[in-house]
């Protein structure tokens, strides 16, 4: 097979996955942030775009009135506008201007597009290290994981941080190949950081790799070297770790902040300022209730292991399985120190590699890290595992299919169809198990767990998060409207789903008639139905409810393979 | 032979074999799971086997505490919402439990099941035990009690996630808040139970709240809850009779919504 037509394999898998998820989010409800990042994309987009047909300039006040404020949570400034610009800009090119899509596609399909992406680059990564079974395997196991599948239907940041993390991780890995010009990667860290604030992590992937595989390629007992004393050794290193690929830091240190820079307006004006107010943001932000192991969180500290747990519960049993194999393979190579490995190697791609994860999900072993959103957070390990578990795959059906092909009535031909077809058949139990653990888990995939978990009753039983965001309301919508007066106006308690609630309306979902009551208590006292989203904390919820409605039965109750997600109440007749 | 000799062990077909075995059971299981729990028309029939046996009084219960949604929607009219907001089961001489995946409710605890019926997976227990007698509430005695600070209200709130009604105040930081019931009516034991209301509180003030009950001027009981104790329990043997309790409400902090319940109990 030619190297095109392996290319031209890693975009057909890139373009299946977008329109997966693009098929598989016309279920999925609007996330409570998702509506923020689309009302301020949408504005974002705007802008841009006046900017361009110049009907307006650069003007402290416009910057402002769009991108920031005084508060730390004007115009969404908290977080970085790449993707929010892109989501509006989609909405209006898609939506308004073409009427190819719905609104909510229109708005999400950058996301989609970008996980396409992100199994494009590690089919091309993976391409080039190990050839393409590896490459197919990792590009399809990335495909078929449910929770990565489910973010990356939504408007927000957490699967393009994914994407972008890993971007730049394989410019990185491109730049130490000795280029004049390693732009890439500060262009790609660049727009990470544009996308979301985790993308500050990366430096201490890249600066550990950076320096390890410096010193690995530094010249060895040279000229000089022998009766140096310890501080010669030490400069000597520190040049050899400075020079080595020099163009990689500078086109990080430059490059990096200059994308961010530029594609954000609100840097222009006081950018120290307001660079400075971002990240205190997130230094500071309040934790959410999350709940883990059967317990409510929302103080530190937090259990060292909920990056662990949850990690082992949201990714499909046999890519773990396939990625610890991976891994040993890994290490046994690392131990056997080939001495003949490649330039490729000496890169260091498998250390790149373990150092991304453990950026990534590093921080929630602190203890002191917001562990609110879960996986969602540290999804850049993701590709990791997925790599880890196609080098398992490939490396369990090699060894299998070359014992098979010991047997005397193997011979040369039967026992490379031998390995094609062992292949094939490990390959595809593992990914098929995947694929299967994705189609169940959708549209409610914040409720399911993988089969160690017990899927989403065990899940329910071990105490874990239920799902967050509100999202599940999208299941109840057609159940109040049939329950909306016949006549005139219904007010519905609409819980976390009431950001959401005008588009719900605009897209038909519910009649114009079912209005929003509005918060809490006063809200619920206004209300003829309500709605609570099932968290443990939201709880209350049920009990605000019960005592205005002076009844503790719902009418109907959402379930997700069994589990109550959303249940439905009815005031009853005076 | 030299064909033999060359090849190597079989155990390196193991790891494959075990990624087959691995994936092929996660096929199973994954879609084994996702239709485990008992449907509609299993829930249906154990509810109407609750409601042929039913009498006013009794307390239904679901088992484990994350499918009582499910539960109140089918059973939810013969759950008043003082049954459902309880300080405790004790009073509750009979109980059904609606359970699935084998899971016990705590208000169960220790009680063997008179009667037991498996409805497509939705298991009904019922429980007949002599209940505990109570001979006054403070809950209904709310209109009597003096306080030296703000009264307490009557809730029905979160307390540990979990529905309780009780008599929520928030005591000045430092400065114990003195609630008196005059005369009211002892048994051999007085129960309590005191927590913290509201989970956005208990996030933003950490510190502990303490309840002491007095009995002529003694302490007889006292619990401290912390923000992730729940609904804490505290009793004390009592003189039968009437006599004058005061329950003493502590905090460190301000905002400490401390909610308490108790019953004197023959």
């Amino acid at each position: 097979m030619s190297a095109r037509a392996h290319r031209l394999i890693g975009w057909a898998l890139a373009l299946v996955t977008t329109l997966v998820v693009v098929a598989n989010q016309r279920g999925v409800g609007i996330a409570r942030d998702e509506v923020v990042y689309m009302q301020n994309g949408a504005r974002y987009a705007d802008w841009w775009i006046g900017l361009v047909m110049l009907d307006h300039g650069v003007g402290v006040r416009s910057v402002t009135q769009t991108f920031g404020g005084p508060n730390p949570t004007d115009n969404n400034r908290e977080h970085p506008p790449l993707m929010k610009t892109l989501f509006g800009l989609s909405e209006k090119l898609l939506h308004r201007t073409l009427g190819v899509t719905g609104e909510v596609t229109g708005f999400r399909l950058p996301s989609a597009i970008l996980h396409g992406v992100l199994v494009l680059l590690v089919y091309l990564m993976v391409l080039e290290l190990w050839g393409v079974a590896h490459a197919i395997v990792a590009a399809l196991l990335v495909l078929c994981l449910p929770r990565a599948v489910f973010h990356a239907g939504l408007a927000c940041f957490d699967a393009p941080i994914m994407t972008l993390w890993f971007a730049t991780i394989y410019a990185y890995w491109r730049g130490l190949d000795g280029r004049r010009w390693p732009w890439q990667v500060g262009v790609a860290w660049g727009l990470a950081l544009a996308t979301k604030h985790t993308a500050l992590l990366l430096p201490l992937a890249l600066g550990v790799h950076y320096v390890i595989v410096a010193l690995r390629a530094r010249p060895r007992g040279g000229e000089g070297t022998a009766g140096a004393t310890r501080r010669a050794r030490a400069v000597a290193n520190a040049r050899a770790v400075i020079g080595y690929r020099w163009r990689v830091i500078v086109s990080l240190a430059v490059l990096g902040p200059v994308t961010l820079y530029a594609v954000w307006p609100w840097l222009w004006f006081d950018p120290m300022h307001h660079v400075r107010d971002w990240l205190t943001f997130h230094l500071h932000h309040v934790h959410y209730n999350y709940e883990y192991l059967g317990r409510n969180w929302n103080a530190p500290r937090f259990p060292w292991h909920v990056a662990l747990v949850t990690t082992l519960f949201t990714v499909p049993a046999a890519t773990l399985a396939a990625a610890v194999t991976g891994a040993g393979v890994w290490i046994a190579e690392r131990i056997r120190r080939d001495p003949g490995r490649s330039e490729r190697d000496l890169r260091g791609p498998v250390l790149l590699f373990a150092l991304s994860l453990a950026a990534s999900a590093g921080p929630f072993f602190l203890g002191t890290t917001p562990i609110f959103g879960a996986e969602k957070h540290w999804m850049p390990v993701l590709p990791t595992l997925c790599i880890a578990a196609a080098a398992g795959v490939v490396w369990a059906a090699r060894a299998a299919a070359g014992y098979l092909a010991t047997f005397r009535a193997v011979g040369e031909r039967l026992a490379r169809r031998l390995a094609t077809g062992v292949l094939a058949g490990i390959a595809g139990s593992v990914v098929l198990a995947a694929a299967v653990e994705t189609q169940l888990a959708e549209p409610y995939a914040l409720t399911w767990y993988n089969a160690l978990a017990g899927g989403a009753p065990g899940g329910a039983d071990l105490g874990m998060n239920r799902q967050f965001w509100g999202v599940a309301v999208r299941g109840v919508l057609a159940r109040l409207a049939a329950e909306a007066r016949p006549t005139g106006n219904t007010y519905v308690y609409t819980h976390d789903a009431s950001p959401a609630w005008g588009l719900y309306q605009r897209l038909g979902l519910v009649p114009s008639t079912l209005l929003d009551a509005g918060w809490e208590q006063a809200g619920i006292d206004r209300s003829e139905l309500a709605v609570v989203i099932h968290e443990r904390h939201f709880n209350r919820h049920d009990y605000l409810i019960w005592n205005s409605y002076r009844t503790v039965q719902p009418i109907y109750v959402l379930a997700s393979d069994g589990v109550p997600i959303v249940s439905v109440y009815r005031r009853p007749a005076r | 032979m030299s064909a033999l000799s060359s090849r190597s062990s079989p155990i390196v077909v193991a790891p494959a074999l075990l990624l087959v075995a691995i994936s092929l059971w996660e096929i199973r299981a994954a879609r084994r799971d996702a239709v485990s729990l008992p449907g509609d028309a299993a829930w249906h029939a154990a509810a109407e086997r609750v409601r042929a046996g039913y009498r006013p009084g009794d307390l239904i219960v679901f088992a484990p505490d994350w499918i009582d949604p499910v539960g109140r929607n089918q059973l939810g009219d013969l759950i008043p919402l003082e049954a459902a907001a309880r300080m405790d089961a004790a009073r509750y001489g009979r109980i059904w439990e609606l359970a699935i995946r084998g899971a016990r409710s705590p208000d169960t605890a220790g009680l063997d099941p008179a009667q037991t019926e498996d409805h497509g997976g939705v298991v009904v227990r019922r429980f007949e035990r002599a209940p505990a007698i109570v001979v006054s509430d403070v809950l209904a005695r709310l209109p009597s009690a003096t306080s030296d600070g703000a009264r307490p209200t009557l809730e029905l709130t979160e307390v540990g996630f979990a529905p309780h009604r009780c008599l929520q105040v928030s005591p000045a930081p430092g400065t114990p808040l003195r609630i008196t019931f005059a005369g009211l009516l002892l048994g051999r034991e007085l129960v309590g139970y005191a927590g913290i209301a509201d989970v956005f509180t208990r996030r933003d003030v950490r510190s502990p709240g303490r309840i002491d009950v007095e009995l002529a001027g003694k302490i007889i009981a006292s619990a401290v809850a912390g923000v992730d104790d729940g609904w804490v329990r505290f009793a004390a043997a009592t003189p039968p009779g009437p006599a004058d309790v005061t329950f003493v409400v502590r905090a460190t902090a301000p905002n400490r919504r401390i909610c308490f319940a108790a019953e004197a109990r023959q």
